[in-house]
């Protein structure tokens, strides 16, 4: 009896590590894309929402297995992101009254074009992203691992490796950092914060979108889950305290794990409602984040 | 963006008159269109009504609210939960009761809330939206996620006048309060400058206070006859985020801060919406439309649809055209007071 | 009875000492100037006279009541206003709404007709319908003295009141602050212009490094070697 629970508890606390790492993927950028643009991009949950149909499109449209169609799902979310990016700079820096909360605003209004625009166009039925690359089980010691979380997790882990070193081993990186922190100084010394905001803005486009594909390959989705994964992201970068890149990986992983014992131990229909009242008193204790002091990156 | 101050409100021989043919048309509506007709125009009110109660936190006090539903959906259930067979309740009663039940939860939540800035105020809002509706789901005496019904009642022209005189209260009442009384300056002060106000003696955690509380009151009441109408209410149809979604964009559609933005948005959304939904029949392409009609205003009309006045105080969007230098832009000291008058 | 009494206040930033335990007093009509190098100190201390910023530790009198640790609001309503170095204007209201918004706390009853006054005599009536965000730096300053007169404060703090401003208008701010004084008002004032220094200010405090390094008129600070030395040696910033 003792074993069963035990292992139950051990299988569900991996099955929200697991999950926990897409939640670092969709957050990692949207963290940094906050600290450099100085909004919070409400569209967040929609990139996962857009991505996850792309992995759709690939096999439907081009033939192509989603997985091996990430690289290109990256591009092309890349490119629109840098599109739309400097539209956010220029209603963030506008002389107009109160202009973070226009830019808000602004990536609200896109976030709904962006929704609306799906739902009308391929209405409400749930879809999954199949994928013929990764299947199966990993069976140890009694534990299930389904290939395709561990894939998940190892993109995310992967693509996190990878976003860290861009920001602390090349000269962009460093220019990203500078601005995050203090953008007038930013300015000051001749970085340019416009061009720079986009390419932030792009990495973290594709960088979500990519994370969507995975994710729809583990959870049915519908057009209308953009803001579910909104407020997930807000939980983590909340968490972690703005700019923590060393924070939002914990935070994600500590959602994962909340949310996946909540539907073990509770019952899945608290899982939301728990998670947000969470995320309300986190904001209220500390709204700079509380990992911040002891992670801050 | 830009405050509706005295200017904008003040009660001419020029305001005066369109305001009396509002009224009228509205009022004697009812006598000469189709239920067709009057049910779409009970939407108009209802959503001038909530629009311009979120302007209250939104426009006035500057800070985005993006769980307002909660406060509708606490109206609504209130209203329904007192008229259930048992309780029987009288409709009328019920109303002043989900005001004060959505009054007394803002109060308790707005405390602590209202300390956050900017972003942080908007996700916890939203947040404690999207918990309250997921609890509502869950426990029993909302009916979960089956709902709740309200006894039933045909008459069309009932709501309709039900609807247009409480959206009428709260636009006296909010007329009354923030185009004319000092509390309106109080709140307009702690917006633009929160520590420039306590050094004028504002009580500004107060101040916010009391805003966000009136803010939330008043759209319950617009639940409670909402949910009278509709008969039927449950968590999607009157906790949904889409309800907040469009109170926001109405308001900053309109113009915000302004007295008359959110009618004016409402009304152009709102039958936009239902004329979409009679010639396509679907409700999702007019979520894109508002949103890039949201999009398109705050980045070429800030000041919202009623910039576009002839008497709008300050032409942003035409200076903006005619790349006008902007003074504010400009840091150093100025030589003189003297300004070239535009 | 003074009208302000500081004593042994300090307040720390991190590990920095910004205001280092400073006392004085400042009696009622008095003009009293605050002068130093930037960073001495002087805005934190403005800060903490008037409650923006909680002190670490010490006390502050006004009017003879503690008001140490109180709020902001409940300090200005006690008959103390200020202005600030970087001006806080309502950007989205009228010059003339400015001033109003000014009064909420005060006697509202003759609000409009002393804001007619106020614009009157700063020479702004013919900008009062402007929106406070088209106003130009110097206008700006103007509009930032002519709210504190609205609420009709005892003790004036003015920091840096005339900076940018042509020296017409700067005439009519002096011109200003000696009628009030007339009227009982006390001023603690922080500026850079020497000649205004001289000019209004009966007595002045020199502060380097969050102390007061010394007190005295003007004639005294002016002769003073580690005054020179500290600031009126130092360029012009």
């Amino acid at each position: 009896m003792v074993r069963v629970t035990m292992q139950l508890l051990i299988q569900t606390i991996i099955d929200g590590l697991l999950v926990g790492g897409l939640y670092v993927a969709i957050s990692i950028g949207f963290s940094l894309a906050f600290g450099v643009l100085d909004v919070v991009d409400f569209a967040v949950g929609e990139w996962v929402m857009l991505g996850a149909f792309m992995g759709v499109a690939s096999r439907a449209w081009f033939g192509i297995d989603p997985i091996a169609f990430l690289p290109a799902v990256f591009v092309i979310f890349a490119l629109i992101g840098f599109l739309v990016a400097p539209l956010i700079y220029r209603v963030r820096t506008s002389r107009y009254a109160r202009p973070a909360l226009m830019a808000l605003a602004f990536t609200f209004g896109i976030a709904m074009f962006a929704r609306g625009t799906m739902m009308t166009a391929v209405g409400f039925d749930p879809r999954t992203v199949d994928t013929d690359l990764v299947s199966g089980t990993l069976m140890i010691g009694g534990l299930h691992l389904p290939w395709l979380r561990l894939a998940g997790f190892l993109f995310a882990i992967l693509s996190t490796a990878l976003f860290m070193g861009f920001l602390f081993f090349t000269r962009t990186g460093l220019a990203v950092r500078a601005t995050a922190q203090n953008k007038r100084n930013a300015s000051l010394m001749g970085i340019d914060v416009k061009r720079l905001s986009a390419i932030v803005y792009a990495i973290y486009a594709g960088m979500t979108a990519m994370a969507g594909v995975l994710i729809g390959t583990i959870y049915s989705f519908t057009a209308q889950v953009g803001p579910e994964y909104s407020l997930l992201a807000f939980f983590v970068v909340v968490m972690a305290g703005l700019g923590s890149v060393g924070g939002v990986l914990v935070a994600g992983l500590f959602l994962g794990m909340l949310q996946a014992l909540v539907t073990v131990y509770i019952g899945a229909d608290y899982t939301l409602a728990i998670v947000f009242g969470v995320l309300f008193l986190i904001l209220l204790v500390s709204p700079q984040g509380v990992l911040r002091r002891g992670l801050a990156a | 963006m830009r405050a509706g101050g005295a200017n904008s409100a003040r009660l001419t021989a020029r305001s005066v008159i369109p305001l009396v043919v509002v009224v009228v048309f509205l009022a004697t509506l009812p006598l000469w269109v189709d239920d067709y007709w009057v049910r779409v125009w009970t939407g108009v009110a209802m959503w001038a009504g909530l629009a311009a109660s979120w302007n209250i936190i939104g426009g006035y006090a500057g800070y985005i609210s993006f769980g307002h539903v909660a406060f509708f959906g606490i109206g609504a259930y209130a209203t329904a939960i007192l008229m259930q067979p048992g309780l029987d309740w009288n409709f009328f009663l019920t109303l002043p009761v989900g005001a004060v039940v959505a009054g007394v939860f803002a109060f308790i939540v707005g405390w602590p809330t209202l300390r956050l800035r900017g972003a942080y105020f908007a996700i916890a809002t939203w947040a404690l939206a999207e918990a309250l509706a997921q609890l509502v789901n869950t426990v029993d005496f909302t009916g979960g996620s089956f709902g709740l019904s309200t006894p039933g009642n045909a008459e069309t022209g009932f709501f309709y006048y039900a609807m247009l005189i409480a959206s009428a209260l709260i636009y006296l009442i909010i007329f009354a309060v923030f185009e004319r009384s000092r509390f309106g300056y109080k709140v307009k002060a702690v917006r633009d400058n929160e520590a420039a106000a306590q050094s004028l003696g504002i009580n500004t955690t107060s101040v916010k206070l009391q805003a966000f509380v009136m803010s939330a009151a008043l759209p319950a009441v617009l639940g409670g006859i909402n949910a009278y109408w509709i008969t039927f209410i449950n968590p999607q149809s009157v906790l949904a985020g889409d309800i907040t979604d469009q109170m926001v964009v109405m308001a900053l559609v309109g113009g915000l801060g302004h007295l008359w933005g959110p009618a004016i948005g409402a009304t152009v959304l709102y039958l936009s919406s239902t004329w979409l939904n009679a010639h396509f029949g679907s409700s999702t392409g007019y979520i894109a439309m508002i949103g890039a009609l949201l999009a398109l205003i705050v980045l070429f009309l800030p000041d919202g649809l009623v910039g576009l006045m002839p008497r709008a105080r300050n032409m942003r969007l035409v200076r903006q055209m005619l790349r006008l230098p902007d003074r504010r832009a400009d840091p150093g000291p100025d030589p003189d007071t003297s300004r070239e008058r535009s | 009875m003074s009208a302000l009494a500081v004593s042994d206040l300090k307040r720390s930033f991190g590990g920095i000492k910004a205001v280092a335990g400073v006392s004085f007093d400042v009696g009622v009509k008095e003009i009293v100037g605050i002068i130093g190098p930037n960073g001495s100190g002087k805005s934190t201390l403005f800060n903490l006279l008037s409650g923006t910023i909680p002190p670490s530790s010490g006390t502050i009198r006004l009017l003879d009541k503690d008001v140490t640790h109180q709020p902001a609001y409940r300090i200005a309503r006690q008959g103390l206003g200020r202005t600030f170095q970087i001006p806080t204007p309502f950007i989205n209201m009228t010059v003339r709404e400015n001033l109003l918004a000014a009064a909420v706390e005060g006697e509202w009853r003759s609000a409009r007709s002393r804001a007619e006054e106020v614009l009157a005599a700063l020479e702004i009536s013919h900008i009062a319908d402007d929106l406070a965000s088209t106003l130009s730096g110097g206008q700006q300053r103007l509009l930032e003295f002519g709210r504190v007169q609205m609420r009709d404060p005892q003790i004036i703090l003015l920091d840096e009141v005339t900076a940018g401003v042509n020296p017409r208008l700067r005439q009519i701010i002096l011109g200003r602050v000696r009628d009030l004084q007339e009227r009982g008002k006390t001023f603690l004032v922080i500026e850079h212009d020497m000649e205004l220094v001289r000019t209004i200010c009966e007595r002045i405090i020199v502060m380097d490094a969050g102390e007061i390094v010394f007190e005295g008129t003007f004639e005294e600070v002016a002769r003073n070697e580690r005054v020179v030395d500290a600031y009126l040696g130092r360029p012009e910033t």
